[in-house]
């Protein structure tokens, strides 16, 4: 294989024996294999590079394991995605055109690359391998074998003719020293490198570097040509004091010692509590300048960094800076996974006897409440607070009490404002209903916002599941973990049960059965108002005396509660005359016995018809129709002249997603049989016959085909017919379905009694579905709790993210938000979202909050947002957000514009600071001083000057060298030679690739 | 046999009472037609197992009643579903004037927002025909929905209509394979990778 490309025949007729082949033949074959895997033999046909285009262009890289005997290596090729020029003219390149790489070698299109590999800002390459040492791997250090492994090199390259550079990374890797070989027809370029500690004297600057270049170029030329120089001193600015971080994470024992029910709760914390700024990197660059242009040497420079051509600046980010809102979120995330049950953290036997007790309180409430007509003082949360602690503390200590009073009672009255008014209130009806204390409503101020709730499947952003939420999540950072989330938990799932006791509405809940599009808690908490909200239109009806008046009651019109906006509850009750639209199907509470408008015995005794009348349409058309709604528009029954009413009917049975997901699995679950669909239908029949009752108490002496009229119109078929005496007259009559014999709805009218709804069965057993939604909350352990909530945090931080983002306009911010939320919806509408992913979101929540961190840290260095400025305002304004988004921006105008005016008295105050031992400049008023205009000169310090320099020294000095010029001989071809120097405190690198002409050696 | 189902998908379906809805899931399942069959009670069920494309989708269908009265409780069964045929009578004007009050009820009660919707306008074989199937078409294009026409009395239609819902539902990739992986937020210069042994990308410092 080792000769892969000689001829055909050869490969066929010759067995070639490798048994008896060396290790180090066998590494070369190996790397030979790998060049021709990659198709890097022979010429690649490509542009020179664009201008910019390493910083534009993406870069690829492939990898690949080689060994040398048991020592592995891996060889990676990186190059630049360029798009093949074959569509122009299959022209052949020159037989004699240098390799590409040597071409770079000259090229200035690409100098300092703001981000790219090492060889590539030494070498200007835009392809090449790298053989390096695999990971856990020694260096290769030994002179001989540094030898061993470049000639390995050397040869495949000259057997495969590849012409990509090759490197072989030699010492250990931090010095990232490489040597390496280009080859082309008749030319050859060697890549060399020497790395050192410290910067020897007479290199420490541009003349002394001129002087190495040109004797290792060793140039027979006399007199040589110039050498083109490019240039770039690096500063690091590092004291921000003046703008020293403003940020600290609040305080969070003032806000809760504050007055009760610190607003704070709805918020969530953000920023960084650290710079997210840690440096600012200004590289001034002169791109190009001729030997003897400029004077540098180690006695004078011309090398003033105000004065350069091009400035360009980076900024260094902290790694990971701490930011409140990630680690609140975060922090809340990991209780997701957590075990416990509440039981396990508080203490076994608390809640079981909690219960207990809190039920006695209730009886013993309810005895005293009952006969009392006069509505009953509500007890603030505190009372409540109190009483519910005390039963705790006989559980475990004080001390143990993972929430201070003072701390639990502030968020009780966060989460239940409703409860701060002391005095009595009889109307908590709609107090209930609004929810938003502050007037406005959350819907108001931005709808799309608003309507998050419905993707995220979270809670509308001012319901109490979604304070809660925040309160979950603060106690945990704050206030004591897991411990103080049971506990808290513990004390709202009491408030539910004492509310639903005492038939109070809980507050904060837009009206009307559950919302399908919130989170399951939500749905639970939403389903328990339902069921107070029946519960006490029950217990009221008992108590009034007037039984005719008695309507129904509605936690709102469902037309307008279910498909219209959330918090518009406050209009719901107005309009006691809606048509209640739906109906239960919920037949399986038959074990109730109670009415669904329950009157005391008496009241029904002398209310309700005698026992015989109910029975048939016959007599009842004698009896006195009953709950009635509404007239039915101009209708009229078919055999008499009354009016069609519309019956006042049962509330449809409110349901929560696994409720229903329960119902339609038993549905399904009857099969798809004759008998199965009968059942079905039979079993949803319960609301149908409820309605023909209420239909038949409403309008004595109707038939079915009035009823039809009402609830299927289509099933009532009207035909313009000619009567004997020739007039057109309307004949109507059932639709053929309904005519069947033994149908259900036939069936079903027929066993129907004339009952108005408030006298019948009950279709949704309140008191049922409650207790069953209590008991589901008081087994969520916190992890459940967590994630039931968690669609509310994030909908929360999005929206955190959102207004912050708003004040400071990151257009990829804005973006990246964008795309979290439509992530954010798809995993959390999932009926098992995938929390590996909701990591990763709150992962990319973080990134989001770290780039809004840098963006404030750096207007405010650059002093944005202050006003004034005009003009310059704009540009400055986009130079700073382009610092966060580019890994280098270009400074217009250099240390002459706006943003480098500002940069040069930043490192000015910077130089002053620094220099402690000169007072008088720590005193003096730096603004003034520093404030220079358009950076006139005159201001300028003299360079040589006892005062303080206004640039510390350069970081970092670059100096590239380059030239043509033959090699070996005078005639020899003009080929590239290149020497890239860095000159860093504490290091000095010098790399150079120097080509020659081998044609002739 | 069922191990080889595919998957299971939910479908519903819609549209005014009376419009022929229950007639088309009987037309499809058990092939017939029967002009006795009662006015649906709430919700009916059925199922059915087809192959489309070599798949086999067992497919849960849930006939609705289209009742005013019912129509509260509908929406709950909207949650979860992948597929909804709306159907209406192309012999009543006002089945057809009535779905857009469908289709908001939909757009407000749907769980997922990848559903195939598809708009059947059924009892062509009737010659009493009010709604022509130029404004079927138009008002399907206007919701991105899949249109046909059919018949549930001569199973014109019926078939091909389940069929292409089905078809189009495989086709659309489902939530429940969405990933992370390659939309991930790219939010500008993440900070340089590798360090060190210049594995990664450097700048001079
Ligand atoms: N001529 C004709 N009648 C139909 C067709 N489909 C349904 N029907 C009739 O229309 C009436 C209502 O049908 P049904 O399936 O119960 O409607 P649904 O209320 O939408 O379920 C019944 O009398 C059916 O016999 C059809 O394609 N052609
Ligand atoms: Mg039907």
């Amino acid at each position: 294989m080792m000769a892969a490309d000689s001829d055909p025949e050869s490969e066929v007729f010759e067995i070639t024996d490798f048994t008896t082949a060396s290790e180090w033949e066998r590494f070369i074959s190996r790397v030979e294999e790998v060049l021709n895997d990659w198709k890097l033999i022979g010429r690649a046909v490509a542009k020179p590079p664009e201008k910019g285009e390493y910083t534009t262009g993406t870069w690829e890289e492939k990898t690949k394991e080689i060994n040398f005997a048991d020592f592995k290596f891996s060889i990676t090729h990186h190059y630049l995605k360029q798009e093949t020029v074959e569509s122009e003219g299959k022209e052949e390149p020159e037989e004699d055109a240098l390799p590409l790489a040597m071409q770079d070698l000259l090229c200035m299109n690409n100098d300092f690359p703001p981000r790219a590999h090492c060889l590539v800002r030494w070498y200007g390459v835009h392809e090449f391998v790298v053989i390096s040492p695999g990971t856990n791997c020694e260096a290769i250090i030994s002179e001989s074998k540094c030898n061993l492994l470049l000639s390995s090199v050397s040869i495949s390259l000259a057997n495969t003719g590849c012409q990509v550079p090759v490197f072989v990374q030699i010492q250990q890797k931090w010095r990232r020293m490489y040597a390496g070989e280009c080859q082309g027809p008749g030319v050859r370029t060697d890549f060399e490198m020497v790395h050192l500690r410290k910067v020897p004297s007479q290199y420490n600057h541009l003349s002394g570097l001129l002087d190495v270049f040109k004797s290792k170029i060793g140039c027979p030329l006399t007199p040589l040509p110039p050498v083109n120089v490019a240039i770039r001193f690096t500063y690091v600015l590092q004291d921000w004091q003046q703008y020293s971080w403003p940020q600290q994470p609040p305080d969070f024992d003032a806000l809760l010692a504050g007055e009760v029910g610190g607003v704070e709760f709805g918020k969530l914390p953000f920023g960084a509590c650290e710079d997210p700024i840690s440096e600012l990197h200004l590289a001034t660059t002169w791109p190009h300048l001729t030997e003897g242009i400029v004077v540098d040497n180690d006695v004078y420079s011309d090398l003033d960094p105000l004065q350069a051509p091009q400035w360009s600046v980076r900024v260094r980010k902290a790694d990971n800076p701490q930011c409140l809102l990630g680690d609140f979120l975060m922090e809340f995330f990991k209780l997701c996974g957590r075990k416990e049950s509440t039981e396990d953290i508080l203490g076994r036997n608390s809640v079981e006897e909690d219960g207990k007790e809190n039920s006695d309180i209730t009886h013993a409430l309810s005895k005293l409440t009952e006969p009392a007509a006069v509505p009953i003082p509500k007890l603030s949360v505190t009372n409540m607070v109190h009483s519910a602690r005390k039963r705790i503390r006989r559980h475990r200590r004080v001390d143990e009490s993972p929430l201070s009073n003072d701390v639990l009672n502030s968020i009780l009255l966060y989460l239940f404002p409703d409860a701060a008014v002391d005095k009595p209130s009889d109307n908590n009806e709609s107090k209930a209903q609004q929810s938003n204390p502050d007037g406005k409503t959350e819907q108001e101020k931005d709808p799309e916002d608003y309507n998050l709730y419905n993707q995220l499947k979270s809670a509308p952003s001012d319901s109490l599941t979604y304070r809660l939420a925040l309160c979950i999540c603060m106690v945990n950072f704050y206030h004591g973990g897991m411990r103080a989330v049971a506990h808290l938990w513990q004390e709202f799932v009491l408030e539910m049960r004492y509310r639903w006791e005492n038939n109070y509405l809980i507050y904060g809940l837009a009206g009307g059965p559950p919302d399908l599009r919130c989170c399951l808690l939500h749905q639970k908490l939403q389903m328990l108002n339902c069921c107070i909200e029946r519960k006490r239109a029950r217990d009221d009806g008992r108590k009034s005396a007037t039984a005719e008046g008695v309507r129904e009651r509605k936690v709102s019109g469902c037309e307008n509660g279910r498909l219209g906006p959330e918090s518009a509850g406050s209009t719901a009750t107005a309009g006691g005359m809606e048509v209640s639209p739906g109906k239960s199907w919920d037949s399986w509470s038959d074990s109730e016995d109670e009415f669904f408008e329950c009157l005391s015995d008496t009241d029904e005794l002398k209310e309700a018809p005698a026992e015989g009348e109910r029975s048939g349409a016959k007599e009842a058309s004698k009896a006195k129709p009953e709950g009635r709604l509404q007239p039915h528009g101009k209708l009229t029954l078919l055999n008499s002249d009354q009016p069609l009413y519309i019956p006042v009917t049962q509330e449809p049975a409110p349901m929560t997603e696994d409720l229903l997901e329960e119902q339609s699995e038993v549905l399904a679950k009857l099969g798809t049989s004759a008998e199965g669909a009968h059942l079905r239908a039979r079993m949803q029949s319960a609301c149908l016959l409820s309605d023909m009752e209420s239909f038949k108490a409403a309008n004595p002496g109707c038939s079915l085909e009035d009823f039809v009229r009402w609830y299927s119109p289509r099933d009532y078929v009207e035909e313009e017919v000619t009567d004997e005496s020739g007039q057109t007259v309307v004949r109507g009559d059932l639709s053929a379905r309904m005519k069947i014999p033994g149908n259900m709805w036939v069936e079903a009218w027929e066993t129907a009694k004339a009952t108005p709804a408030r006298r019948q069965r009950r279709l949704f057993d309140d008191t049922k579905e409650a207790e069953k939604v209590l008991h589901y909350l008081a087994v969520q352990k916190p992890a459940d709790l967590t994630r039931h909530l968690l669609p509310c945090i994030i909908h929360a931080a999005i929206l955190k993210e959102k207004e912050e983002e708003a004040a400071e306009d990151i257009p990829s911010v804005r973006k990246a938000i964008q795309q979290i939320s439509s992530l954010a919806s798809k995993l959390l509408r999932h009926p098992n979202p995938d929390y590996k992913k909701l990591e990763e979101i709150i992962n990319q929540i973080m990134v989001v909050e770290a780039v809004i961190a840098r963006a404030r840290s750096l207007k405010a260095k650059f002093g944005i947002g202050k006003g004034e400025r005009g003009e310059d305002a704009e540009d400055l304004e986009r130079f700073v957000s382009s610092l966060l988004e580019e890994p280098e921006v270009a400074v217009i105008g250099a240390g002459r514009g706006p943003a480098g005016s500002i940069i040069h008295k930043l490192f000015v105050s910077a130089q002053r600071l620094a220099d402690s031992t000169d007072e008088a400049a720590l005193l003096a008023p730096l603004e003034e001083e520093a404030g220079r205009g358009g950076g006139g000169t005159e201001d300028r310090k003299p360079a040589g000057g006892g005062g303080v320099p206004d640039f510390p020294p350069p970081a970092g000095r670059e100096i590239l060298l380059r030239t043509c010029v033959p090699r070996p001989a005078p005639y020899s071809k003009a080929l590239p030679q290149r020497l890239f120097c860095v000159l860093m405190r504490e290091e000095f690198r010098l790399a150079g690739a120097f080509s020659s002409d081998t044609s002739f050696f | 046999m069922d191990d080889d189902v595919l998957t299971t998908l939910k479908i519903l379906i819609i549209g005014e009472s009376g419009v022929g809805k229950s007639s088309l899931l009987l037309r499809f399942t058990d092939d017939t037609f029967d002009p006795e069959l009662a006015a649906t009670i709430g919700v009916d069920f059925k199922v059915k197992t087809i192959a489309v494309d070599g798949n086999r989708a067992k497919l849960a269908i849930w006939d609705t009643a289209g009742q005013e009265r019912f129509r509260t409780l509908t929406p709950s069964y909207y949650r979860g579903a992948q597929g909804v045929i709306l159907v209406y009578d192309v012999t009543k004007r006002d089945s057809f004037s009535k779905l857009e009050n469908w289709l908001n009820e939909l757009e407000t009660y749907c769980t997922r927002n990848d559903l195939v919707k598809m708009l059947v306008g059924n009892k062509i074989d009737k010659d009493n025909r009010e709604v022509d199937r130029n404004e079927g078409l138009k008002f399907a294009r206007k919701h991105s929905m899949l249109f046909i026409e059919a018949s549930a009395k001569t199973r014109d239609g019926v078939q091909c209509a389940f069929e292409e819902l089905v078809e189009k539902i495989l086709q659309t990739p489902g939530l429940w394979e969405s990933s992370l992986q390659g939309q991930g937020v790219q939010l500008s210069d993440q900070q340089q990778s590798g360090q060190g042994a210049c594995g990664g990308y450097c700048s001079l410092l």
